[in-house]
């Protein structure tokens, strides 16, 4: 399953990843910090990555906690 | 409290199809509401497209553009008028700030597969900086957005689906609020794009979710009356789609890419020796299915492809390379084993609604442009003919509705729709959406598979319409999001219904819809549209000749038996 890492010191709050997430994954959080409301609907599509203007979004297609990254 | 709204067009989806529509509307003087279910120049198949606009330009050999969209099944006077407005389209998206890839100033053409000339425009930045720069260039016109709103239902003059009368606007909910949207208009455009299935299969990269494309607008047209074609072709049934094929072929295949087998010989030759990774797009799935049917694991191989045009490429589809690096690594090391995953999409030819050049489609007051119709031919980078047909479509509409009344839906039907909207929200013990959503992957994979045969799509639909009437009516969902989940599975199950059946009535092979109990493509009994409708709560089929006026001026062979050509060469293989 894929994950989106938000690194919570580069994250501004804007929101941006929020609004345009195409199957409406993310939220922001009470310190208004982006996180995935909604794992299991990730597609892995990339669009937050490519949105974030602060680089604090990574997509990860599978998810660290549970295998690698690379074979 | 519901939201009622009022405008002159409503063109329901965001991609390149929608934003024309909305944008050609807009420009003839109409008011115009564009919804998007996701977020407009984010949602669905075009920000996510391939990287090539593949456009005719000026001093392009007009004959080599009709031989390669020449099949006998498309419309060809219509593909010669689309021709001139590709490279308009490419013009208007570079004064929107589309980053094309130029050399100075000008924009440089690139070679595509199955095609022997430079056909291809692609873009610097990939497809989301596009589709950014278009909602900028729509929204700027004075188009009007809403986005998050799942529109599931069209409503009519009559009240009455499918209607007698006219469609007068739609009904939905707001993804996150739940607020339900009630939406009349002189018109209705659906843009809603392809249908993908939703499973990610072990093993594949990009997982579909029924948020995104689930086929809704081709169901609600069918509901609504209007006739549905091509089902069976634009769906390319299960399609050996992953992150390197759908996005990505058309810039990997002509910068040296190749195709190998598990010892690395290139398996393409014993299917197109002659244009090899350049064949045309069908052969090339073909290819992959038959190697699959023979055990073999087909790898993308682009250890030759230069650490400049390699460059180029992380540009241009850099969510196909950062997906598929995610998962396996540097491309360019070793061969990229080709994963397989279920898709049953039409985002490849273009399927749905029967549409004329004007968008109209079978029901008045309702329009159709993009891959959600039936007029999208052109296999591996339709997003031209996405911006063509909304863009005659927009033309037509904005022209239409001037001196239009709008009329109402009656309040009768406005109320029935928004309880159904609602009820899976109200079931209490219902079913959970994962079991269905994985029973319906596992169906389309065991069942139906890549190469079809009549008793295993009766087998299919058999269990379909178990998983639609026991399963998918009685999903729950616990919030908005939830939702819109439950509804894209509810609609997207009534168009693979639809697709299957199109399927089991096509007697034939073509293009990469492969029957193993009919192999033969069939010219002579075959030159025909499949058209599937509802009515009286069931799906009616039949065969149409194509019409005259679509004359394909290129010479077909009777039949070809696609099966029998590759078993023979194996059998002289043997042979040496």
């Amino acid at each position: 399953m894929p994950l989106v890492e938000v690194n919570g010191n580069a994250c501004t709050g804007c929101g941006v990843c929020v609004e345009t997430c195409p199957t409406d994954v993310l939220r922001l959080d009470a310190d208004q910090k982006a996180f995935m409301a909604y794992p299991a609907d990730c597609q892995g599509c990339f669009v937050c990555q490519w949105d974030c203007a602060y680089g604090a979004v990574r997509v990860h297609i599978n998810d660290p906690a549970s295998t690698s990254d690379s074979p | 409290m519901a939201v009622r709204l009022e405008t002159d067009v409503l063109v329901i989806g965001g991609g390149i199809a929608g934003a024309f529509a909305a944008y050609r509307a807009r420009e003839a003087g109409a008011r115009v509401l564009l919804v998007d279910r996701s977020y407009f120049g984010r949602s669905g198949c075009s920000a996510l497209a391939s990287g090539v606009y593949p456009a005719y330009m000026p001093g392009d050999d007009k004959d080599a553009w009709m031989r390669a969209f020449g099949g006998p099944l498309v419309n060809q006077p219509l593909v010669a008028k689309s021709l001139p407005v590709m490279h308009e389209h490419v013009l208007l998206m570079d004064r929107w700030g589309v980053n094309w890839v130029k050399e100075g100033r000008k924009i440089v053409r690139m070679g595509a597969p199955g095609r022997s000339f430079a056909n291809g425009v692609w873009m610097a930045e990939g497809g989301p900086q596009m589709m950014m720069a278009v909602r900028a260039g729509v929204v700027g016109s004075g188009v009007e957005v809403l986005n998050r709103v799942a529109l599931t239902e069209l409503l009519t003059s009559d009240g009455q689906l499918p209607t007698s009368g006219r469609v007068v606007g739609a009904c939905g909910f707001h993804t996150r609020t739940g607020e339900i949207h009630e939406i009349t208009a002189k018109a209705t455009v659906v843009c809603t794009g392809p249908y993908k299935f939703p499973y990610p299969w072990p093993g594949s990269t990009l997982g579909y979710m029924p948020i995104d494309l689930s086929g809704d607008g081709i169901a609600m047209m069918m509901r609504a009356g209007a006739e549905l074609s091509r089902l069976e072709l634009g769906g390319i049934n299960l399609n050996p789609d992953n992150a390197l094929s759908a996005p990505g072929l058309e810039s990997l295949m002509p910068s040296g890419a190749k195709w190998v087998d598990k010892d690395g010989r290139r398996f393409l030759e014993d299917y197109d020796p002659k244009r090899m990774e350049m064949t045309q797009r069908a052969l090339l799935y073909f290819a992959i299915a038959h190697q699959k049917e023979k055990g073999q694991v087909p790898s993308m191989d682009l250890r030759e492809v230069s650490p400049e045009r390699m460059q180029l490429i992380r540009r241009v589809i850099p969510i196909v390379v950062n997906n598929q690096e995610a998962m396996v690594g540097d491309l360019t090391e070793k061969p990229v084993p080709y994963t397989f995953q279920v898709a049953g999409t039409s985002g490849i030819f273009g399927a749905g609604a029967r549409v004329t050049e004007r968008g109209e489609t079978t029901v008045p007051g309702l329009y159709a442009a993009g891959t959600c119709t039936d007029m999208t031919y052109l296999p591996g980078g339709n997003l031209p003919f996405c911006s063509v047909t909304g863009d005659w479509t927009g033309r037509a509409v904005g022209a239409a509705v001037g001196s239009a009344e709008r009329p109402q839906p009656p309040a009768e039907q406005v109320e029935r729709v928004t309880a159904e909207i609602l009820e899976p929200l109200q079931r209490r013990d219902g079913g959970e959406f994962e079991p269905v959503h994985r029973r319906l992957g596992e169906l389309l994979m065991e069942k139906v598979g890549l190469v079809l045969h009549a008793d295993r799509l009766d087998a299919a639909l058999g269990e379909l319409r178990d998983i639609r009437e026991h399963e998918v009516s009685r999903l729950t969902a616990q919030n908005p999001h939830e939702l819109a989940k439950v509804w894209g599975l509810a609609q997207y199950v009534q168009v693979l219904e639809a697709t299957l059946r199109a399927y089991r009535h096509r007697t034939e092979s073509r293009v990469a819809f492969i029957r193993e109990d009919y192999p033969i493509i069939d010219n002579v009994n075959w030159i025909k549209m499949v058209v599937v409708k509802q009515e009286n709560g069931a799906l009616r089929l039949w065969d149409e000749p194509m019409p005259e006026s679509w004359h394909d001026p290129h010479p077909v062979r009777p039949t070809q038996n696609l099966h029998l050509v590759f078993r023979n060469q194996e059998a002289d293989r043997a042979a040496r």
